[in-house]
């Protein structure tokens, strides 16, 4: 990974709304390629975070570079980034196909291909059989799909996820995080993505920064924050909460082991 | 949020309030001065027009959310066919102005009335009980429309879990029922009051001597239509009205997904869907009974000495100018449905697709109109307005019945607006998908239902509304429901019912079209693919 480009760097971020501050001192990179996830409780700043990085907030201070150029006060259309939200946002009125290929219709440089393209991504997620229906008849692991297709479609470099799969059930979560690496590699897009699963974090992520309260307390490898947790607040959050699951598991697992056993 | 254009339609939107609605209220206000307040609390017949106002709007709200709660308990809670045709018939009186309401009840229960001579009685309805009766006949069905909505979104798990645990059937309404209906009830019981004592409609065709504070304004305005006590009338004829929009700001909006959970199926009982038959059919019978009376009278000769067919109250109510009012009356709700639309949809799109102060401080102002009476709104229309060129036009009365019918529709597409995702435009702004194109792509055509709903709302109102227009229109300006009161001054029965029967039939008609526009509009969703 040390030998990776770096696509973004934050740079003392700083978020002020109304009178509170969100964030403080927010410095972070990401390499290019990279799944970084991000963790913490609610409400310490992680929808902020991503909400600066695509530009749909100003930040109070600091900058964001992205392939060396400073795109801190860019459009959200211009920085080659796309976003996922945990409600899919789908335009209801419309079709799955015309939800991914409305943008392109929207560029002048891919109006020609834009079907062409819609139903490629389509294709990418499984739905080109889906193709015609409206939104509101597909489960919410393919309305999140198309939401995917969406974003895919516009070929961003980076998209942002902001926790995606939480109102899904625990079956096409499973399903939906190998598809979602499957095309990370596909198309080498780097990734940042938010979620309150931990399992999740640690079993999709090259990095997790665990924060709370607004600041980064450590971003490092999953091996990393739990054999060295940065402090006691990682150590609580992070590694104890992992532990007991890892151990509830084990146990789990010598159960179904003992039973297969038996079965033989 | 960043580089956000809204914000000078936001502008633009609180100028128009300003000047439409928060400078004329003001106005109003100050001209409360010291020395008319010692004159009226000096006039016996000033806090005689309180108390009997008071009584009446209480009598009348009493008998008028009991009967609704009868009602919409009959349609929603039994298996009786018909329903939707009983609810076009009860919602029937919702599209005649309050005063006809008074006038067919002259006609039937008055002196000389039809009821009247049936029944044997020796003397009319007039004072209390006919004010009570008048103002029941025109609130009932706006009351029974709030309540049939607020019950067909109940939820069927309750009562499930109760009978489950053998709860009976009245516990489970006093448990059940009554905690859910009770926010609701609260706001019901408000508008209704707050109908029924700013009406003057009502109680100046059949109150007789039992003068209520409208119908004193009225007398006030005719002697001096600059004289201080009428803003004090104003204020107190407010005071209700702000009540009631304070109680529903403090109210958390009750949120409401959408959909029901879990609907409520009645289940069998034949005893209760008799009752409930009787019940509706006697109450439709009840509500079409004035409406079937005004179509007799536009045809008879002279009620009730000569019952002959006769074209003459048509003939004179043209000769008199209804078709030029008729027309003008058109041209108004016409104009007032569009605009109105346009800018109730145009307001709930900033104050529900954007964030921030701005869009919470214009939101208030958009539902401000809701606390100020037609009266009290033309009143202070004729106070800020007069002298200048707006004065006297047609545009004035589109202005007035605009603001004056502003909330419900403005509420109906806040509320759409906020059913729809709140990150679309979020999405778009990702997307390189500009703010107006979302508009124009993704939420009128989400939305289209309500603006339909919205443009006959606005129309059917200004159609038939006295209460703000009557200060503010003159002889080239005049409209349609307007000359109800002059035929009822000159005892011209046969013309007050045919200008009733009128403005019910086009309202049918416009309300019937929009139906119609509606279900076309939900029929064929654009399911259309770009080629
Ligand atoms: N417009 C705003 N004005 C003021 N404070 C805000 C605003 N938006 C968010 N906040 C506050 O900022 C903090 C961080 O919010 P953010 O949405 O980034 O949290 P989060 O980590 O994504 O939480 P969750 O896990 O619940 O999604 C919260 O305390 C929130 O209350
Ligand atoms: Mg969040």
């Amino acid at each position: 990974m040390e030998n990776q480009n770096t696509k973004i760097v934050v740079n003392d971020l700083k978020v002020v709304l109304g009178r509170k501050t969100i964030l403080e001192n927010i410095n972070f990179d990401v390499k290019d390629g990279e799944f970084l996830s991000i963790l913490g409780p609610s409400g310490c700043g992680k929808t902020t975070i991503l909400r600066v990085l695509i530009g749909l907030l100003n930040p109070t201070g600091g900058t964001v570079i992205k392939d060396g150029v400073d795109i801190t006060k860019a459009a959200p259309s211009k920085r080659g980034m796309g976003i996922v939200f945990q409600n899919y946002a789908l335009f209801e009125n419309m079709t799955v196909l015309k939800n991914v290929e409305y943008a392109l219709r929207l560029d002048k440089n891919r109006k020609a291909q834009s079907r062409e393209i819609a139903m490629e991504m389509l294709k990418a997620v499984g739905l080109e059989a889906h193709a015609k229906k409206k939104p509101s008849r597909l489960s919410g692991g393919q309305q999140q799909r198309v939401a995917i297709a969406r974003t895919l479609a516009l070929n961003p470099d980076v998209i942002l996820f902001d926790e995606p799969m939480s109102a899904l059930d625990v079956d096409t979560r499973m399903i939906l995080r190998d598809e979602l690496k499957a095309l990370q590699k596909r198309f080498g897009t780097t990734m940042i993505y938010i979620t309150h699963d931990q399992e999740e974090a640690f079993a999709m992520s090259d990095r997790i920064m665990v924060m709370d309260n607004g600041v980064i307390h450590q971003i490092d490898t999953p091996e990393n924050i739990i054999k060295n947790p940065a402090n006691d607040y990682v150590r609580r959050f992070v590694v104890h909460n992992l532990q007991l699951k890892i151990d509830s598991l084990s146990r789990f697992s010598t159960v179904c082991v003992k039973g297969d056993e038996s079965a033989q | 949020m960043i580089r956000d254009k809204s914000n000078y339609l936001k502008i633009l939107l609180s100028v128009f309030f300003i000047v439409c609605v928060i400078l004329p209220l003001i106005q109003v206000l100050a001209n409360i001065d010291a020395a008319s307040w010692q004159e009226l609390l000096q006039q016996p017949k000033f806090s005689e027009s309180i108390r009997n106002s008071l009584t009446a709007s209480t009598l009348s709200t009493l008998v008028s959310v009991s009967l609704a709660l009868l009602l919409s308990f009959c349609l929603a809670r039994s298996n009786i066919r018909l329903k939707n045709m009983f609810k076009i018939v009860l919602t029937l009186p919702m599209l005649i102005p309050s005063i006809s309401h008074g006038w067919g009840l002259k006609m039937l229960l008055g002196n000389n009335g039809i009821l009247t001579k049936w029944l044997g009685l020796t003397e009319g309805i007039y004072g209390l009980t006919g004010i009570v009766m008048g103002s029941v006949m025109y609130s009932f069905p706006i009351a029974f429309l709030m309540l049939s909505d607020v019950l067909s979104y109940e939820d069927a798990s309750p009562y499930e879990a109760a009978s489950v645990l053998g709860i009976n059937k009245f516990r489970q309404f006093t448990g059940i029922t009554l905690p859910y209906l009770s926010k609701s009830l609260i706001s019901v019981v408000f508008s209704v009051f707050t109908m029924v004592v700013t009406d003057y409609g009502v109680p100046t065709a059949i109150g007789g001597t039992y003068t209520t504070l409208p119908v004193s304004l009225l007398k006030e305005f005719e002697l001096n239509s600059q004289s201080g006590k009428l803003s004090i009338y104003g204020a107190i004829l407010l005071l209700p009205a702000v009540a009631a929009f304070v109680i529903d700001l403090l109210k958390k909006e009750q949120s409401r997904s959408g959909f029901v959970n879990k609907a409520i199926k009645p289940r069998k009982g034949v005893v209760r869907d008799l009752l409930c038959y009787a019940v509706c059919i006697v109450m439709c019978v009840v509500v079409l009974f004035p409406i079937v009376a005004f179509a007799m009278l536009s045809v008879m000769q002279n009620y009730p000495y000569d019952l002959s067919f006769t074209t003459d109250h048509i003939i004179k109510t043209i000769d008199q100018g209804g078709d030029v009012f008729l027309i003008n009356s058109l041209i108004v709700s016409a104009l007032v449905s569009v605009i109105g639309t346009a800018i109730a949809y145009l307001c709930a799109y900033c104050t529900a697709r954007t964030t921030g102060l701005f869009s919470r401080a214009l939101h208030l102002m958009s539902i401000t109109s809701m606390a100020i009476p037609g009266l009290v709104l033309g009143l202070s229309y004729t106070i800020f307005f007069s002298g200048s060129a707006l004065y006297g036009t047609l545009a004035i009365l589109v202005f007035v019945n605009t603001i004056h019918f502003f909330a419900s529709p403005y509420l109906m597409i806040y509320n759409s607006f906020n059913i729809i995702n709140k990150s679309l435009e979020d999405v778009g702004a990702t997307l390189n998908i500009s703010r107006p194109r979302i508009l124009r792509d993704v939420l009128i055509p989400q939305t289209r239902g309500t603006l339909v709903e919205m443009l006959s709302y606005f129309f059917v109102n200004s159609m038939m509304t006295i209460s703000a227009v009557s200060f503010l229109a003159n002889i080239d300006t005049r409209q349609i429901a307007l000359m109800i009161n002059t035929f009822e001054a000159n005892s011209l029965m046969g013309c007050a019912a045919f200008v009733s029967l009128i403005i019910l039939v086009v309202n049918l008609i416009v309300k019937t079209t929009f139906y119609i526009l509606k279900k076309a509009l939900k029929k064929n969703k654009p399911v259309k693919t770009a080629a």
